[in-house]
C-alpha cells in the first residue's frame, strides 16, 4: 500500500476535562483535496494544530508522509505548508519580506527563493504591492499572501484552516482558482464552512462534530446516502394553517418545517406519497416536488440545527 | 533570527532623550550641590551607570514586548513554529534580538555622552566596560523573554517593569555610591546582579579593573536566566 499523505491514529486531545478531539483516526491519500467540515467548536482547528506540530495530542500519534509529529517534528515541518485560521503576517515586514523571512526559516538560499517568490507574487496578483505592509491590504489580499507564504518552500502537504472565511465571493473565487492549480502537485487538507466549496472543489469530504468523525466520502456519496430520506417541498395557495395541522397529524411525516405557505417535509418512504396526496387534496396545492438533498442538508442532518458559538 | 527594525533612528532619539535628561539634570544641574563622589566628579560618576541602564532597560523592554507581541498579537510565533526551525532557535533568536537592542541603544547614549563631555579616560578600559554591558544586556534580555512568555496581559508587563526592573536598577547605585547604604544592608545590595552590572561597569570604565566577584555573579545570573527563559518558553509552547 502507498503511504498516506496524512494519517491520524487514535488521536485524542483534551483541554482539562473537555475532550476536543476524541479517538480520531483518518488516512488521507496523496494528491487529493480533502475537506474537513464541522460546526464551530467541532475540533477542526485542534486537529490541524496537532498535524502541524503546534500542539501535542493527549494520546495517539499522527503522521505526515510517514513522519511522526511526536518524534520527527522537524521533518514534518519541512514537508508542510500551513495557512492558519487567523492571518499571522508580520506587520512590520513588507509583503515580500514576509515571504523571504519564511524562506530563510526553511533554510533556502536567495538564488533559490527569489525567483520562486517573484512567481508567487505574480500568481497571487500582489507583484506591484510587494513592498507595501500587510496592514494596507484587504482581507482577501492578506489571505492570498498567507497562502503564498505557505507555498514558498514547495510543501508536499498543504493545510488550510478556513481559507475563505470572511472573504467576499470574488476573493473566494480567486483563492479557489489558485488552490485548484496546486491540485496535482501536493496533498491539500482544508477545513471550511462553505458547503458549496467542499462540494465543487474537494475530492473527499469528512464531516465531524464533538471531536468525532460522522461521515466520510465524496460529495455525491454523502448526498446519495441522504437521498434515502425523501424530502419534499409542498406549497399551498391558501389555508396553510389548516394544512399545517393536517400535516402534523400524519404518522408518516417525520419532520416538518414551515416558511410562509411553503413546507419542507421528510417522509418515511416513497410509499407515503400517495396517502399524503390523498389527505391534502388538490385544490389548494400550488406545487409539490421532490428535493435533491444538498451537502448542506447532509451537514445539518448530521450536526443538528442549533447554533453554536 | 533578527527581526528587522525600522525607524531605528527616531527610536534612538527617543531612547537617548531620557538618560540624557537625567544626565544633564543630575550631572550638571546638581553639580554645584554635590561634591565629588569618592574623588570622581559627579557627571563622570553617573555616566557609566546611565549608559548601562539604557542598555539593560532596552534589552528587557525589547525582548519582553517583542515576545508578547509576536505571541499574543500577531501570532507570528505560530508561523515560526511551522517551519523547520526549533522552539529553541526561536527563544535564542528573541534573546539575541533583545541583547542587540540593548547594545545598540547603550552605544547611542554612550556616543552622545562622550561627545557632550570630553572625558579624560583610558580607551583601553572600554573592553572591560563592554563585558559588563554585554552580560547585563544578556541577563535583562532573558528576564524580558521570561516575562513576555509567561505574561498574557500587557499591563502586567508594565507592572513588572515598574515594580521589579526599575527598583533593581535604581537601588544598584547609579546615582549614589553604595557606601551611602547603611552598613547592615550593604552585603544584600552587593548580591544584586544589577549592582554587579553598574558598580562593575563603573569600576571598569573609570579604573580599568575587572572585579571577579561581580563577574561570577553576572555569569551565574546570565546562565540561570537563560536556562529559565529557554525552559519557560519550551514549556509554554508545548501546552
Ligand atoms: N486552548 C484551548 N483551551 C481550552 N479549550 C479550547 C482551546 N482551544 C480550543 N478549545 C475548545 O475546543 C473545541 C474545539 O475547538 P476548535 O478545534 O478550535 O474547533 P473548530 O476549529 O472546529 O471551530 C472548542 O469547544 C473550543 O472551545
Ligand atoms: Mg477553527
Amino acid at each position: 500500500m502507498i503511504e498516506p499523505a496524512v494519517s491520524l491514529q487514535s488521536v485524542t486531545k483534551t483541554y482539562g476535562s473537555f475532550t476536543a478531539v476524541d479517538d480520531f483516526s483518518l488516512q488521507v491519500e496523496r494528491g487529493i483535496i480533502f475537506a474537513l467540515l464541522g460546526p464551530n467548536g467541532a475540533g477542526k482547528t485542534t486537529l490541524i494544530k496537532i498535524l502541524t506540530t503546534l500542539m501535542r495530542p493527549s494520546s495517539g500519534d499522527a503522521f505526515i508522509e510517514g513522519h511522526s509529529v511526536l518524534t520527527h517534528g522537524k521533518q514534518v515541518r519541512r514537508l508542510i505548508g500551513v495557512v492558519p485560521q487567523e492571518n499571522n503576517l508580520d506587520r512590520y515586514l513588507t509583503a515580500r519580506e514576509n515571504l523571504v523571512f519564511h524562506a530563510r526559516m526553511h533554510g533556502l538560499s536567495p538564488q533559490h527563493y527569489n525567483p520562486r517568490i517573484d512567481r508567487l507574487l505574480d500568481l497571487i496578483g500582489l507583484a506591484n504591492r510587494q513592498s507595501d505592509f500587510p496592514d494596507t491590504f484587504s482581507g482577501g489580499m492578506q489571505r492570498r499572501l498567507v497562502v503564498a507564504r505557505a507555498l514558498v518552500h514547495d510543501p508536499q502537504v498543504l493545510f488550510l484552516d478556513e481559507p475563505t472565511t470572511g472573504l467576499d465571493p470574488q476573493s473566494r473565487r480567486v483563492l479557489w482558482d489558485h488552490i485548484q492549480t496546486l491540485r496535482s502537485r501536493m496533498t491539500i487538507f482544508l477545513t471550511t464552512h462553505y458547503m458549496d466549496e467542499a462540494d465543487t472543489f474537494c475530492d473527499r469530504i469528512m464531516i465531524m462534530d464533538h471531536g468525532k468523525a460522522l461521515v466520510d466520502g465524496t460529495a455525491s456519496a454523502l448526498k446519495d446516502a441522504l437521498s434515502q430520506a425523501h424530502i419534499y417541498e409542498v406549497e399551498f395557495r391558501n389555508h396553510s394553517d389548516r394544512y399545517e395541522e393536517i400535516l402534523r397529524s400524519l404518522p408518516f411525516v417525520e419532520s416538518l418545517e414551515r416558511s410562509g405557505n411553503a413546507f419542507r417535509l421528510v417522509l418515511t418512504g416513497e410509499e407515503s406519497l400517495k396517502p399524503l396526496m390523498d389527505s391534502l387534496g388538490s385544490s389548494d396545492v400550488r406545487k409539490i416536488c421532490l428535493q435533491e438533498p444538498t451537502l448542506e442538508d447532509v451537514f445539518l442532518e448530521l450536526t443538528g440545527r442549533t447554533i453554536r458559538e | 533570527m533578527l527581526v528587522m527594525r525600522r525607524s531605528i533612528f527616531s527610536e534612538l532619539v527617543a531612547v537617548t532623550a531620557y538618560p540624557l535628561t537625567l544626565y544633564l539634570a543630575f550631572g550638571f544641574g546638581l553639580k554645584g550641590y554635590i561634591a565629588d563622589v569618592e574623588g570622581i566628579p559627579y557627571p563622570l560618576f553617573i555616566a557609566p551607570g546611565l549608559i548601562s541602564m539604557t542598555a539593560v532597560n532596552a534589552a528587557f523592554t525589547e525582548s519582553a514586548w517583542s515576545m508578547w507581541f509576536h505571541r499574543r498579537v500577531q501570532h507570528t510565533i505560530e508561523e515560526y513554529r511551522v517551519t523547520p526551525i526549533t522552539v529553541y532557535d526561536i527563544v535564542v533568536g528573541k534573546i539575541f534580538s533583545g541583547f542587540c537592542q540593548g547594545a545598540i541603544k547603550g552605544m547611542a547614549v554612550a556616543v552622545v555622552i562622550f561627545i557632550l563631555t570630553p572625558f579624560r579616560m583610558d580607551y583601553a578600559n572600554l573592553t572591560a566596560y563592554l563585558i559588563y554591558i554585554a552580560l547585563g544586556s544578556m541577563i535583562f534580555s532573558c528576564l524580558g523573554t521570561i516575562c513576555g512568555t509567561t505574561i498574557d496581559k500587557p499591563e502586567n508587563i508594565g507592572r513588572v517593569e515598574s515594580v521589579i526592573i526599575v527598583p533593581l536598577i535604581f537601588m544598584a547605585g547609579i546615582f549614589f555610591p553604595l557606601s551611602s547604604y547603611p552598613a547592615a544592608i550593604q552585603p544584600l545590595i552587593g548580591m544584586l546582579p544589577t549592582t554587579a552590572i553598574f558598580e562593575g561597569a563603573r569600576q571598569a570604565l573609570l579604573h580599568g579593573t575587572l572585579n571577579w566577584r561581580f563577574l561570577v555573579v553576572l555569569l551565574a545570573s546570565a546562565a540561570v536566566t537563560f536556562a529559565v527563559a529557554a525552559v519557560t518558553f519550551t514549556r509554554k509552547m508545548s501546552e
